[in-house]
């Protein structure tokens, strides 16, 4: 490889990450022709493409979020989203702040083990119910949300596109990263509930009326299939189990994933449209030719020459590294696909890491990317899927959210969350070490 | 037997009327849809067929989320209709102009089943001379093809 292979590489990739920032073309097929592209000269050839675990594609990501999407689509059909979302807001007797306060709750744990743009998708639907009952716009619940979906995200290995690129790229156990990860998810949450009344002034007021209406949904009747309910609990424990486990049984969560996929779908007897119904193909081809393009940046050392940049730039300095990390990841999520920004970042913070001096506690590189990348996505209204998700739900259902309104609230967020990052991280992997 | 001998009178609504008057129109008559018209050309706008009249009852998060249907309580369903308050007929039509199922006064009964069939019409509207003529709905249309 050459000095014109590396600058043909950067230019494909750069131009290919600006179109998908634009977002004015469709990313997939953006990511699919960077990395056709990659193939001439040739940059990478078909080994480095499908069997290189440096310059190929990740097939542990393709699978595991395969995976997780056939699960999510079995799941979905038993109409347990729906039963706890209301039971949720039952709960809360009807004060619309206490409904707030549970259903991101909800949407918090359910996007810290699913995909955060399905987590937003199935309780979205409850939550306009409940907001028509009580006469209340919708969008602050909906923002509020999308809020709870990128920081629930952030604490598990499979809880965020984002976290499974990073998680399965750095060879991070499930067990390490939420023992790591879900302390300083649990202090951003706490600190995102509290600020609720000052972030959404008005928003709590409900004729005492209207709460009947609430209080006599039944969610009982939410539950379609009983037996495939049972069914995949069970199967959900054994694949968790396997998550946590996963080091100890030799079985890479991608493969765990797949398993508990391949029973859920042999048990249920459901059809083929129901089975893959969450499946998003695309993002999936998405990732593969983002993968290329990565590959072919490492490949052709340009990864490599900017890990040693910032080396040069931290002079090793770990404290030093963790807050560039923290503070471009922040700022970088905020505006543009996080994805990229992920699968890029991945393999350069894989090669700045050996450069850190005396580097016992390196995985704190990792834990500052992660919340910086996770965390930085609810920053703008267009810092993360589930945000541009919400923004659309709330427009159809006559709430409408403007790119100022999520923004100006994201901005509050984004910052406590970065203080408390910076502050966790610090006191975890500097003071306490 | 041409289009024109088989069309039949048919209530008219304009775009801009009242959605909940357009649904008692459907309810009392029991009809299959309504033929829309604008304020300034009497030939056929669009066809509203009842089932899209119904779809407009549903909430928007029930359409995205079924297993919501089963929560609502059987008070909140017989209010469903309330939806409707305030809206017109132009609300109701999708936000892209669709094709109009309509066909010609000398159309024979195949032209106007043709027509039906591939629009997923309920009924037709026949044009003569630029003006709407008459409608021919699907019950009418198979009446007439058993006779033959």
């Amino acid at each position: 490889m050459n000095l014109f292979h590396a600058i043909y590489a950067a230019t494909v990739f750069v131009v290919a990450y600006a179109l998908i920032t634009t977002e004015r073309f469709n990313k997939t097929m953006v990511a699919l022709a960077g990395a056709t592209l990659m193939f001439f000269l040739p940059v990478v050839n078909s080994h480095e493409v499908f069997y290189s675990e440096d310059t190929g594609i990740d097939w542990d990501v393709i699978f595991l979020l395969l995976g997780m999407m056939i699960i999510v689509s079995v799941v979905r059909q038993t109409g347990v989203f729906e039963y706890i979302a209301i039971w949720a807001a039952k709960r809360s007797k009807g004060s619309p702040l206490r409904i707030m306060i549970l259903l991101i709750l909800v949407t918090a744990v359910g996007s810290a083990f699913l995909d955060n743009v399905t987590t937003v998708l199935l309780i979205a639907p409850v939550t306009l119910l409940v907001c028509e009952r009580l006469a209340v716009s919708s969008a602050p619940f909906l923002i509020g949300e999308a809020f709870a979906a990128n920081i629930g995200g952030a604490a598990t290995l499979v809880g965020d596109p984002t976290s499974i690129i990073i998680g399965t790229g750095a060879h991070l156990s499930f067990i390490s990263f939420i023992t790591n990860m879900g302390p300083a998810v649990l202090m951003v949450l706490a600190v995102l509930l509290l600020l609720l009344p000052r972030l959404f002034p008005g928003a709590f007021n409900v004729d005492p009326e209207r709460v009947a209406d609430v209080m006599a949904l039944d969610e009982s009747e939410a539950i379609s299939d009983r037996k495939l309910l049972i069914q995949c609990g069970v199967v959900l424990l054994v694949v968790f189990a396997g998550f946590v486990a996963h080091k100890e049984i030799h079985m890479e969560p991608s493969l765990v994933a797949m398993a508990g996929a391949g029973i859920l779908v042999l048990i249920s007897g459901l059809d083929r449209e129901f089975y893959l119904s969450s499946v998003e193909w695309e993002t999936l081809l998405f990732f593969a030719g983002l993968f290329i393009m990565v590959g072919a940046l490492v490949r052709t050392g340009v990864i490599n020459n900017l890990a040693h940049a910032a080396s040069h730039a931290t002079r090793g300095n770990e404290w030093v590294t963790v807050m560039l990390i923290l503070g471009v990841s922040f700022l970088f999520s905020g505006f543009v696909n996080n994805v990229p920004y992920a699968a890029t970042m991945t393999p350069i913070v894989g090669q700045f890491i050996p450069t850190i001096h005396g580097h016992a506690s390196s995985d704190v590189l990792w834990w500052a990317l992660i919340l910086g990348t996770v965390l930085g996505g609810n920053l703008t209204a267009v810092g993360a899927s589930a945000n541009v998700v919400v923004v659309g739900i709330a427009q159809r259902s006559g709430s409408p959210v403007s790119f100022w309104d999520f923004t100006k609230r994201g901005a509050v967020v984004t910052a406590i969350s970065f203080v408390i990052s910076l502050g966790y991280l610090w006191v975890r992997y500097f003071v306490l070490t | 037997m041409r289009a024109e001998d088989l069309d039949e009178k048919f209530p008219v609504v304009k775009i801009d009327s009242d959605a909940l008057d357009a649904v008692r129109l459907l309810a009392e008559h029991r009809l299959n849809g309504l033929v829309v018209v604008t304020d300034t050309s009497e030939a056929p706008y669009a066809v509203l067929p009842a089932s899209q009249v119904v779809r407009f009852i549903v909430p928007g998060y029930v359409l995205d989320d079924p297993g919501l249907a089963s929560v609502m309580t059987e008070s909140m369903a017989d209010h469903a209709a309330e939806k409707l308050k305030g809206r017109t007929i132009r609300d109701m039509l999708p936000k892209q102009r669709q094709h109009i199922p309509v066909a010609k006064a000398d159309d024979t009964i195949i032209e106007v089943a043709e027509v039906m069939a591939r629009l997923r019409s309920p009924l037709v509207a026949v044009v003569k001379d630029g003006r709407l003529h008459g409608v021919i709905t699907a019950s009418r249309l198979l009446a007439a093809a058993l006779k033959e």
